[in-house]
């Protein structure tokens, strides 16, 4: 039995010791928002968010997130309520078939909240472990740059 | 929102930003049982004996198949059926399928394909194509190991080249290169309430599939429904079928639902790759840069199975002399089978491969000719009124030169200085790269079919057999709907790409569905006002003559006060009215001895300019930059197009730099390298809109193009900083500072 902050609420739940975090949501949590791409933590496409941090969740045994916070891609939005950068990704066309969109936005998530003014560089760097086949990047980094301009319009 | 050329958001990007799209990994049941393929570990052999009696014992397996539990035909193929779902008596290459083991666990599924003993008896593997077609080389197949030689002559090559001033001859090659998609092929098949058997997986051409399955499982073709989920890209790697008749194979048998998910590393194993091609090309020009003659041998490697080597073979042969109108031409093209991976479709079938030659060859003249690479381009482009090398007369939209204009104009602004002083070992250079690209498949009839519907409800439906791989095709033929209706894109429900409800519409490839589907759609439209008129004017009392459907409203020619929209006509009947769409877009068949024809109805023109920096000490290129212009006919969403522009972009870097897939080596994405957000250069996409008059609101497509002439753009750029060529893809390092050292020693 593990107990660890899911999405901002706290879960208990039986886990086999081999388990990756990333079969755990998918599996037994039924949170499949979360992509299993590469297995081997090369593509990034389970990236989750582990205490704020992105991290391939394919490479992270479950039992490791005992006491820590996890975020997946169901945490940061809904119909409703889209997270500003689920916002820009629609608006800036960075969606094609959607497989890494998930993962990069998780990515992209955890730069904001540690640097909320990046330049275009941090966030190249910030998605490089992010494989996406479909877009080339560049609408992806322009979602996320209208989101860093909007930001720094709110503090100015 | 609704309209041609307006950026509405992508009707599938809300529930990908929230991760609630499903993909074929994404469905699962409580009592499914796993499956997985034991696959053969050498190239080539007889398969004397399969012994599952160890594997059967292992906890949770419930049943192993082999060839014998086909109770159908046993031989796939999308043009040549010379594949087995389950091998019976040889293995052509590493990975082909033996048994299917279906398991309570995947553990289970696991252990047991380890135990299952397949005793072979060896036989030669044939390595090379070139080996492949030496007399007494051993037959990978019945008929020989020369899948096809396609002939394309025009003029008289001898005549050409006696007119040439100058002639420049070389070999190029290009290798396997993986399609990359990141969701792995997997998904699930069961019977449904109506006892149908289906399968949820991904695909191109559900309706291909549906075919495969059936006739694998000798079932009435309306027994099997293949549905599309959302699908992680494809490329091309998704048009020959991957899971679904194994997935099929399991649950007809054990009446309960069954799942086979890839790993990453079995797709890189068994999925087919990019054909490697041999291009030996010969070009004469005349000293003012007028091209006279065009010779091209080109030997593919299709490797165990045939899949789309022919169309790869003929697909190559006519785009050869790239877009330029050349008297003299003579091409041989010929694809021999090997016991390597399979090659099959992948984004261009063959034309960036010799898009790489043909470009490489055009700044070569123009080097010897002392001429402007850009120059010697416009001379010889395509336009109205041209004639291309299968003798096809042009007749409209060629914008070739439009893109060459455009590149110019860019041209002219960029001051990139060849040598840095701060960093003297870099090497800057820019090239430029053209390509034009037939839409639709090649020569044959390939159409697509399309329904319309009202109901008494006052819904909107619109049937189409299209499979959305990623690129966008969803959004797009509902703003084609939306807009040959005038009514709102949300009042239109779309049901696509499932084969209980919809109709063929042909595979999601050769850059087709804007343009085949998209006037498919029109047609249906077209039939339904139609319909609606007939309906009105009995609801009206009025002439059907006197009546008209303009801006959603059937209106009168003389009363003006009428104006009924059409959703309140099928409401007011109280009956379901329909229009069905066909569209085969014209064509003829090629001359089988000339190669002769029509091909396709109409071509995409593009042309790239890159600007590269070389590390002249480690061989490292940069790529810094792109120019994209490309003739898409009318671009019905822009933002899409570009998205497809700048995927293309970052696709050709890999192409041209990186991607290598080595048979025996590659494994994963560990040691196959795919450029990442820090290896893609800055893509400035200029769309040119030379329009299309056959052309739902005058598109063509955009797929392919997008893709192929980066690579040429980069190899032609990398020449002109470290001024020496490159004639083997990709260029990667050892190959960039054996160029450099060659260049020193010249």
């Amino acid at each position: 039995m593990i107990r660890f902050i899911l999405n901002g609420r706290e879960i208990e739940v039986e886990v086999p010791p081999h388990w990756t975090l990333l079969r755990l949501l998918r599996e037994r949590l039924e949170l499949k928002g979360t992509k299993e791409g590469c297995g081997i933590g090369e593509c990034g496409a389970c990236t989750v968010l582990l205490d704020g941090m992105p991290v391939n969740s394919c490479l992270v045994l479950a039992p490791k997130v005992e006491g820590r916070r996890v975020e997946t891609i169901e945490g940061i939005g809904n119909k409703e309520s889209l997270h500003p950068l689920q916002k820009s990704f629609i608006e800036f066309g960075a969606v094609q078939c959607g497989f890494c969109t998930p993962g990069v936005l998780m990515s992209a998530k955890s730069l904001l909240e540690r640097n909320p003014h990046p330049t275009r560089e941090e966030i190249k760097e910030a998605i490089s472990g992010n494989l996406c086949r479909c877009t080339g990047y560049q609408q992806i980094i322009e979602a996320i740059e209208a989101v860093v301009n909007h930001l720094k319009r709110e503090t100015i | 929102m609704r309209g041609i050329g307006l950026n509405i958001p992508k009707v599938d990007a809300l529930d990908k930003v929230l991760g609630t799209s499903m993909y074929g990994e994404d469905f699962s049941f409580s009592n499914l049982l796993h499956l997985k393929v034991v696959r053969s570990r050498i190239p080539h052999a007889k398969v004397v004996g399969i012994e599952t009696g160890e594997a059967l014992k292992v906890t949770g397996v419930e049943r192993i198949f082999t060839a014998k539990d086909i109770p159908g035909n046993n031989r796939i193929g999308v043009i040549q059926k010379d594949q087995p779902v389950l091998v019976s008596d040889r293995v052509r290459r590493v990975g082909d399928p033996i048994a299917l083991v279906a398991a309570k666990t995947i553990e289970g599924a696991e252990e047991a394909c380890e135990k299952v003993k397949v005793i072979y008896e060896e036989l030669p593997f044939v390595k090379t194509p070139e080996e492949a077609l030496r007399p007494f080389a051993p037959p990978i197949h019945e008929k020989g190991n020369l899948l096809i030689e396609f002939n394309l002559i025009k003029g008289d090559i001898q005549v050409g080249f006696k007119e040439a001033e100058i002639i420049i001859e070389k070999t190029y090659t290009t290798t396997w290169v993986d399609h990359a998609y990141l969701e792995p092929d997997g998904g699930v098949a069961f019977w449904d309430e109506k006892g149908r058997l289906t399968v949820i997986c991904p695909t191109q051409n559900v309706h291909y599939d549906q075919r495969e399955v059936a006739s694998l499982l000798n079932l009435p073709i309306e027994k099997v429904r293949i549905i599309q989920p959302t699908t992680g890209g494809a490329f091309g790697g998704r048009l020959d079928v991957t899971v679904q008749c194994f997935l099929a194979l399991a649950a007809f048998h054990l009446k309960r639902p069954v799942r086979l998910l890839y790993t990453h590393e079995e797709v890189f194993q068994v999925i087919s790759k990019r054909h490697p091609l041999k291009i030996h090309y010969r070009s004469g020009a005349r000293k003012d840069g007028r091209l006279v003659a065009v010779e091209v041998d080109i030997l593919g490697d299709t490797g165990a199975y045939a899949s789309y080597g022919t169309t790869v073979a003929v697909r190559s042969a006519i785009h050869a002399t790239g877009p330029y109108e050349v008297p003299h031409v003579k091409i041989r093209s010929r694809m021999a089978y090997t016991n390597n991976p399979w090659s099959g479709a992948m984004r261009g079938f063959g034309v960036p491969q010799i898009a790489f030659a043909h470009e490489s060859q055009m700044d070569l003249l123009a080097q010897a000719l002392k001429m402007d690479p850009l120059e010697i381009r416009k001379i010889n482009a395509l336009q109205v009124g041209g004639e291309t090398a299968t003798g096809q007369l042009l007749r409209a939209s060629v914008g070739i030169r439009k893109t060459l204009r455009e590149i110019e104009r860019w041209r002219n602004k960029i001051s990139l200085s060849k040598f840095d002083p701060e960093r003297p070992f870099l090497r800057r250079g820019i090239g430029i790269g053209s390509m034009w690209y037939g839409i639709g498949n090649t020569g044959i009839a390939n159409p697509s079919t399309a329904q319309i519907e009202l109901s008494p409800k006052g819904e909107i439906k619109l049937y189409i057999g299209v499979a959305d791989i990623g690129q966008g095709s969803d959004t797009a033929l509902l703003q084609i709907a939306s807009e040959a209706l005038a009514v709102e894109i949300k009042e239109i429900q779309l049901i696509r790409a499932d084969t209980s409800n919809t109709t063929d519409a042909g595979s999601t490839s050769a850059s087709r569905q804007t343009y085949i589907t998209g006037n498919a759609i029109l047609k249906a439209i077209e039939n339904l006002k139609k319909e609606v008129l007939k309906e009105a004017s009995f609801l009206l009392h009025e002439e059907e003559g006197d009546l008209f459907v303009e801006e959603g409203f059937v209106k009168h020619r003389q009363k003006f006060c009428i104006a009924l929209p059409i959703q309140e006509v099928a409401r007011r009947t109280g009956r379901t009215i329909r229009g069905e769409g066909y569209f085969d877009p014209e064509t003829t068949k090629l001359d089988p001895k000339t190669g002769q024809g029509s091909p396709y109805a109409t071509y995409a023109f593009a042309t790239h300019l890159a600007e590269v920096e070389v590390d002249i000490e480690t061989g490292k290129v940069r790529v810094l930059r792109v120019i994209a212009t490309h003739d898409v006919g009318r671009a019905i969403h822009p933002k899409n197009v570009i998205g497809q522009i700048i995927g293309g972009v970052a696709m050709g870097v890999g192409f041209a730099l990186m991607e290598e897939y080595i048979p025996g080596q590659t494994i994963s994405f560990l040691n196959y390298l795919i450029p990442t957000s820090k290896d893609v250069p800055e893509v400035i996409p200029i769309l040119v809109e030379d329009q299309e008059p056959s052309g739902p609101f005058g598109a063509k497509g955009v797929g392919e193009p997008a893709l192929i002439p980066s690579a040429p753009a980069i190899l032609n750029a990398i020449a002109d900083a470290i001024g020496e060529r490159i004639y083997h893809l990709p260029a990667k390092l050892e190959r960039v500072l054996e160029a450099v050292q060659k260049s020193k020693s010249d």
